[in-house]
């Protein structure tokens, strides 16, 4: 009888498209409504509360949470953040930009060896790889250490350059990080590109410096819109390469949302300044995207 | 073929739905995993020959052994603060399993048990934040007639203000807050916080990120209250700390004895066991008491409510503080150590040890810093204010 009753159930449901489909993309919509529609939704009722003595939430409905964050202060944090996120950024696609064309026009044959080094170093834990960095910047570490002994093969006096902690340290870390997720997209729009149209423009007579500005650039910018959308918004969130390499002098946005959930105790605040700043990434993405297309690039990524 | 397949993967994902939706009732998995690089195999003691750790060190026996219907204990403790030896052998002398899960603040230990759907048996909060979890119900009261333990504690770590008569913890260990200096590199006599605001130490120094403290102890140098509430000398300290911050080369709270050893930094100010480490690895750094008062802290063993399993977490207390145990606290993880019985018992069986924990200024603290001592209390709403001032000196402002 019961394994009757399920073989007609299953008949049915496995039969109806309509239902097939919305069988399929259950599993994805709980688990889209669970940990982030509903978390989404707290987040936005937490950041209209309070705070009491102890730290717990009042409920309620305030915008001083908001107020609050247009305060010179944290508005310098935001600006900071978005001017971090777009160093970091332009950065990834300068020193991206040759990788992937060196990819794009090796021999069939190398490319995937050559993607395949690229992303080797994924595979190590990503603060490992980070705190990897201090060793080579500090003081007593492996880069002064090679200057050190370069300038003392031919005999100059050596200062061991002051480069950990620092604003620039933050920066290499973050090139470091986040170069992968530019060189692929980028490589993706190269390599698409028909070698019969560098053979076309070289006939019309334009030389290196122009077939790149005409030809190769306009065609790689799907590739780099897709791979800006993978580096600025995650970039935008994150702080702790600016706390390893940085000694946490600075204070990113990240850092004020953290602080606000641990040692400030404030939830309602931290809700409001992750609300903020979703809605900031955004605003940035949505006028970019409008601008540049969404790059069909990052889904082959 | 292509409704075939349509129609087994509609099954599958039916099925697999079924299965998400039984597995919780049907195979409830444990909240804790066990962290411990070696864990032992759990065996109880049968009696024939002496129960080892795998490390080869003879497990002592409990004194006194407790009655435990329990199989395993969750604690959730701070990290690099349990010697595995300890955990290695309750589990063989006991056959109860330590679930041992591990955070690196107390904020971070407050937000998980506060959120609530923990289980743990015991937790480790530092003395300030102990009032607001029992403020806010996360402690259970400990039975005394359980823990026969305290008698080898000595009362200078007991009965203090954050929890008179020691009613919801008992002392794990002491530390203090206080002066680092590299004596190589630093010359000068560094005696008091307010030395550290040197011109000459500028871009030499590591300090902890943590706001309580360094806000704290610029408040000393003024001499307010280092749990002030008073705005106006909250303001006067922000002032002098933006001096202070733009003065600092690094802010570590994880490792900041990596920086002094490596020479990254030459001064500034750490904790206990991180000092006792880094003294390890270069004898000319130093540990100085400032004569404003040092910062002390304690970590204690506290009982959540609703701890499932409270027999065996008596028993790991009991077990892991008993002196043959406890000292290996000494050994592995060097802090002030709150049992007089553990000091005897390394006093009468490892001299060496012994003796270099009484010779460092470190660990045995000289009697006047510990008249001297500063506490760091919750200040709450005030710790808004706290929280403002750190973010604004870190922003320059």
């Amino acid at each position: 009888m019961k394994t009757d009753a399920l073989r007609r159930w299953l008949r049915i449901w496995g039969t109806r498209e309509a239902y097939q489909g919305l069988l399929l993309v259950a599993p994805t919509l709980l688990w889209m409504t669970a940990l982030l529609i509903i978390p989404l939704l707290l987040t936005v009722v937490i950041s209209f509360g309070g705070r009491d003595a102890n730290g717990d939430v009042v409920y309620g409905f305030s915008l001083a949470n908001y107020l609050r964050l247009l305060d010179p202060l944290y508005v310098g944090i935001l600006w900071r953040s978005v001017v971090l996120a777009f160093q970091t950024t332009v950065l990834v696609i300068l020193v991206a930009f040759p990788i992937a064309y060196f990819v794009a026009r090796a021999p069939a044959g190398r490319r995937n060896a050559y993607l395949f080094l690229i992303l080797v170093p994924l595979w190590t834990n990503f603060v490992i790889r980070i705190y990897a960095w201090i060793m080579i910047l500090r003081t007593q570490g492996v880069l002064n250490g090679v200057l050190g002994w370069a300038a003392g093969l031919i005999g100059l006096p050596f200062q061991p350059l002051d480069l950990y902690p620092s604003p620039g340290a933050v920066l290499v870390g973050m090139l470091y990080e986040f170069l992968p997720f530019m060189i692929l997209p980028i490589f993706t729009s190269l390599e698409k590109i028909d070698e019969s149209l560098f053979e076309a423009a070289a006939d019309l007579g334009a030389n290196a410096v122009r077939t790149f500005l005409r030809v190769t650039l306009p065609l790689a910018l799907p590739g780099m819109v897709a791979g800006t959308i993978l580096v600025f918004v995650p970039v935008m969130g994150s702080f702790i390469v600016s706390d390893i390499l940085g000694g946490r002098n600075v204070v990113l946005v990240g850092n004020l949302i953290q602080r606000q959930f641990l040692d400030a105790r404030d939830p309602a605040f931290g809700s409001a300044a992750s609300i903020i700043l979703m809605a900031m990434t955004l605003v940035v993405t949505i006028i970019y995207t409008r601008r540049f297309g969404f790059g069909e690039e990052i889904v082959r990524a | 073929m292509r409704p075939l397949l349509w129609r087994i993967l509609t099954a599958a994902v039916a099925a697999s739905l079924v299965l998400a939706a039984c597995a919780p009732a049907a195979t409830p998995t444990p909240e804790a995993q066990p962290s411990g690089a070696a864990t032992a195999a759990v065996e109880p003691s049968t009696g024939a020959g002496p129960v080892t750790a795998p490390s080869g060190y003879i497990c002592p026996e409990p004194n006194p052994t407790l009655p435990v219907t329990a199989t395993e204990v969750n604690i959730f403790v701070w990290t690099e603060y349990i010697p595995q030896d300890a955990l290695d052998c309750f589990e063989a002398v006991y056959g109860i399993k330590v679930n041992r899960e591990e955070y690196s603040s107390n904020e971070e230990m407050y937000a998980k048990l506060n959120a609530g759907g923990t289980n743990y048996d015991l937790v480790q909060p530092t003395d300030y934040i102990v009032p607001l979890m029992i403020r806010q119900g996360l402690l259970q009261k400990l039975d005394k007639n359980q823990l026969p333990v305290l008698s080898t504690f000595d009362p200078a770590y007991l009965n203090l203000a954050f929890d008179p008569g020691n009613e919801y913890t008992i002392p794990y260990q002491g530390g203090t807050d206080a002066i680092v200096v590299n004596t190589d590199v630093v010359k000068d006599e560094i005696t008091s916080w307010e030395d550290l605001w040197k011109p000459d130490y500028a871009g030499r120094m590591v300090f902890l990120d943590d706001s309580r403290v360094v806000i704290g102890l610029t408040l000393l140098t003024l001499g307010y209250d280092v749990n002030t509430t008073d705005e106006g000398q909250l303001e006067e300290a922000k002032a002098k700390l933006a001096q202070l911050v733009a003065n600092v080369k690094l802010f570590d709270s994880d490792s900041p004895k990596t920086a002094l050893i490596a020479g990254d930094v030459d001064l500034g100010m750490t904790w206990t066991g991180e000092a006792v480490l880094a003294q390890r690895e270069n004898p000319a750094i130093q540990y100085v008491y400032p004569k404003e008062g040092a910062i002390f802290w304690q970590d204690n063993y506290a009982m959540p409510v609703g701890a499932p399993n409270p027999d065996a977490a008596y028993a790991w207390l009991n077990y892991s503080m008993q002196p043959d145990v406890f000292w290996m606290m000494l050994r592995d993880f060097p802090y002030n150590m709150p049992s007089r019985g553990a000091l005897e018992y390394a006093q009468a069986n490892y001299t060496d040890l012994y003796d270099g924990y009484m010779a460092s200024n470190i660990t045995n603290v000289p009697a006047e810093a510990f008249a001297n001592a500063k506490r760091i209390q919750d200040v709450g709403e005030a710790l808004t204010i706290y929280d403002r001032i750190w973010t604004e000196v870190k922003s320059g402002q």
